[in-house]
């Protein structure tokens, strides 16, 4: 599995700024990665706790991102080893390998914290000094997990790590929680039976119960009920899921297109764009222009989604995962297509420009090589696709 | 360096260790980290795009901040964040000899960060902006001056005026004493006009408020407008534009029945401080318990046709006509379930009735809430006692100063 990184990359957690500069050579490229750049090749090697030189490019790698950092983490024996971007600027050693996290089996990466979970306890490490320092910790006892999977962060025995205070919160046990996923202001939570539940702030039409208020406690999306669920997603102000047979609902904030229904603020966006060159065309094509013009006022915007919307796109596909950022959104078909939209101005749809999009669009560059994507994981302003390689390129 | 770069610059900390970058932990280092970049940026070298690209993330960054919870919960850190943005982008934009689009760029830029952020530097942004103003007047005087302003005519409603019901007009006195204000009207809570009590400002007198002398002193400033006849209207929208936009739009005519955008409920005086001189804070005020700082000045300019629906605010108003004229009509507190009051949160202090076409099936008690009625002329000051339900129709072009006040 190879992973491909596009989008923001002013901290270098894309890639290292030298790196690209060689490339191309102008201060927007290495800020804004648009062509999907693969990652392994540019973390292949850095220096180890004891100043060896560790290959920490390996198989079966997992991609974790913040708005400003990314985590990568590594199988090593049971355990996985954990490796983070170093930050702003970052220059050819543009990460650093994480020593205590030696040993964890999931990791989770916000603008603050690295959150580590090890089979007897959840670490919280702070992000904010350069000198790596634990906050919390919280012991798990071995009774606590007895069946299933272990829990994916920021689920933990019991309830779920928050980004800020207080760090442990307790779930209800009858929400038979399987996966969380945490936006700016609210939470959306998958059951072990397919139910989604939604709290938190609901000010944008986030928690899909139909109106804009908030909910203290978790509650069920009733329009999703008997639709079992496979996957959630949650981006600042939206939140989506995947149901078994592989349909995508949305809902939330459509600001920049991120639900994939028609935004007026992207409409606007390329009237303007349109209109610039225009000087030099001619009656003909300003006259077809404006009856266009004309027809689009009929059009029906969006731009707060209270409900669960189907995502409607032209090909028949079936999702297998989700992932937002904050205001966009990227999800794999079964048959390894990307497809992004919403938010694009730091290229982190990946289509090769820094246009945003309130239609899902394949990106291309995959399709293009040959290959097939197989997970997607969304940073605030960054996308992060992981490949399988071989596959498609010996059949 | 060109002329506008080193007005600018001379505003400027002298170096970068005179520029404060000071926040609380509330703000990541990552995004201080891009604070500090823009800040290095601003004294050594780097490309233009450059410089503009990185304050551009930190104006995205505070921008999601801002959106983040609710508005009251912002963390006002962030908003400073957000000043920094546009400080940063302006020097940017401004280094290399601007293009008319790109000061008006710069000047639309200083004021999104006066609406949507925190001062700044001792409020550099306005600071920033009177000089970029100045060079939007060098370039409006290199051109000829064109007459089709003039010719332009404003708006001209065939107002429906209502006949005032002398029974229900609200008192008018001329001038009283703060004292027999405070017992006749302020302590019964009682609504009046008050007459002559403004005569005095400039906006009546020196710089009377034409068209032409807001376009002067605005034309080029960004402000929030309402679209569509009233706020609890379905397709009624808010969006941004600059004054003069606003008056070519909505303010003259141009042809046939446009829709209509209302320049309403907006603290355009703390955004202008040029407009600011042309008013003053009613006398009246100082029976408040309030400081003067905690007086809210809100500036509601528009074409005949705007309505505010019938509505209460949780302090006493002091609504003072400056141009044109409106239709009033209030009703007290004491009458509330007579008007039927939304039932959302966001909409609990606006009555559900149409007050000048009330739907009496839906609604049958209005017509008995007994009301009190008024036209504020130019010159004449409304007192609004706190939480009585207030109705407003703007009968031709008008410009009116509300002061919110305890």
């Amino acid at each position: 599995m190879n992973w491909f990184g596009f989008g923001f990359n002013a901290f270098g957690q894309i890639a290292a700024h030298d790196k690209l500069i060689k490339r191309e050579g102008s201060a927007a490229e290495e800020v804004k990665v648009v062509i999907p750049t693969d990652i392994g090749r540019h973390v292949d090697e850095c220096e180890g706790g004891t100043g060896c030189k560790v290959n920490i490019y390996r198989k079966n790698s997992r991609i974790k991102a913040s708005w400003s950092r990314r985590a990568s983490l590594h199988s090593e024996g049971d355990g996985c080893l954990c490796v983070t971007s170093a930050g702003f600027g970052a220059g050819v050693s543009g990460v650093s390998v994480l020593e205590e996290s030696r040993g964890c089996r999931d990791a989770l990466i916000c603008e603050r914290h690295l959150t580590l979970a090890f089979p007897d306890r959840t670490e919280l490490w702070s992000l904010e000094q350069n000198d790596k320092t634990l906050i919390w910790s919280m012991e798990i006892k071995p009774e606590a997990e007895t069946t299933g999977p272990p829990l994916k962060l920021p689920l933990v025995p019991g309830g779920y790590v928050a980004t800020k205070l207080p760090f442990y919160r307790s779930l209800s046990p009858q929400l038979r929680a399987v996966s969380l996923a945490l936006g700016a202001e609210h939470a959306v939570l998958l059951s072990a039976t397919g139910a989604v539940y939604t709290w938190g702030l609901g000010s944008h039409g986030q928690l899909g119960h139909g109106g804009l208020t908030s909910e203290e406690e978790p509650r069920a999306v009733e329009a999703l009920w008997g639709m079992p669920m496979s996957c959630v997603a949650t981006g600042g102000w939206h939140s989506a899921c995947i149901s078994a047979g592989g349909d995508l609902y949305m809902w939330g904030w459509n600001e920049s297109g991120q639900l994939g229904l028609p935004s007026q603020t992207l409409r606007k966006e390329q009237q303007r764009r349109n209109k610039q060159p225009a000087v030099n065309r001619d009656a003909s094509s300003s006259a077809c222009k404006e009856q266009q013009e004309g027809e689009k006022q009929e059009e029906v915007f969006i731009s707060i989604q209270a409900f669960p919307a189907l995502l409607d796109i032209p090909e028949s596909c079936e999702f297998s995962t989700v992932s937002c950022g904050s205001r966009h959104t990227a999800a794999v078909t079964t048959t390894g297509d990307l497809y992004t939209w919403g938010w694009g101005e730091y290229g982190q749809l990946g289509h090769r420009t820094l246009l945003s999009s309130d239609e899902p669009q394949c990106v291309d560059f995959f399709k293009e090589k040959g290959v097939c994507v197989v997970d997607v994981v969304c940073g605030a302003w960054n996308t992060f696709a992981a490949v399988a390689k071989e596959e498609v390129v010996q059949s | 360096m060109t002329a506008l770069w080193s007005k600018i610059s001379a505003v400027l900390p002298l170096n970068e260790a005179q520029f404060p970058l000071q926040f609380t932990d509330k703000v990541e280092s990552s995004v201080v980290d891009v604070l500090k970049r823009s800040r290095q940026q601003l004294y050594g070298d780097a490309s233009s795009a450059s410089r503009v690209l990185n304050a551009q993330i930190i104006l995205d960054i505070s921008w999601e901040k801002l959106n983040t919870g609710t508005w009251r919960d912002v963390d006002k850190e962030w908003r400073r964040v957000y000043s920094y943005g546009c400080l940063f982008k302006v020097a940017a934009l401004c280094r290399e000899d601007p293009s008319p689009e790109t000061i008006q760029q710069a000047i639309r830029t200083c004021d999104m960060g006066l609406l949507m952020g925190a001062a700044i530097m001792d409020n550099i942004l306005h600071v920033l902006i009177q000089i970029l103003q100045v060079e939007v007047k060098k370039d409006a005087a290199e051109e000829p001056q064109t007459e089709h302003v003039l010719s332009k005519k404003a708006k001209m409603e065939s107002p429906h005026v209502p006949v005032i019901k002398p029974t229900m007009a609200v008192p008018r006195i001329k001038c009283p004493s703060l004292e027999s204000f405070k017992t006749n009207y302020l302590l019964p809570l009682r609504p009046v006009v008050l007459e002559g009590v403004i005569d005095h400002w400039p906006a009546l007198n020196e710089h009377p408020w034409s068209i032409e002398y807001l376009r002067s002193v605005a034309g080029c400033r960004t402000v929030p407008v309402e679209l569509g006849s009233r706020y609890t209207d379905e397709e009624w929208s808010q969006t941004l534009m600059t004054v003069g936009e606003f008056i070519d739009q909505y303010i003259l005519t141009k042809d046939g029945v446009k829709d209509v955008g209302y320049l309403a409920q907006h603290q355009l005086f703390d955004q202008i401080p040029g407009l600011r001189e042309d008013i003053r804070i009613p006398d009246y005020c100082c029976l408040g318990e309030g400081d003067e700082d905690d007086i809210t000045v809100n500036a509601w300019f528009g074409p005949g046709g705007t309505v505010s629906p019938l509505h209460q605010d949780p302090q006493h108003n002091f609504l003072a006509q400056v141009v044109g004229s409106k239709y009033i009509r209030l009703y007290s507190p004491e009458d509330t379930d007579k008007l039927y009051p939304h039932q959302s949160q966001l909409l609990h202090n606006t009555s559900q009735v149409e007050v000048e076409n009330p739907d009496e099936e839906r609604f049958p008690g209005f017509a008995e809430a007994p009301y009190q009625e008024c036209v504020l002329q130019p010159g004449d000051v409304l007192f609004i006692p706190v939480r009585h339900w207030h109705y407003v129709r703007s009968l031709q072009l008008s410009f009116s100063v509300s002061f919110w006040w305890s």
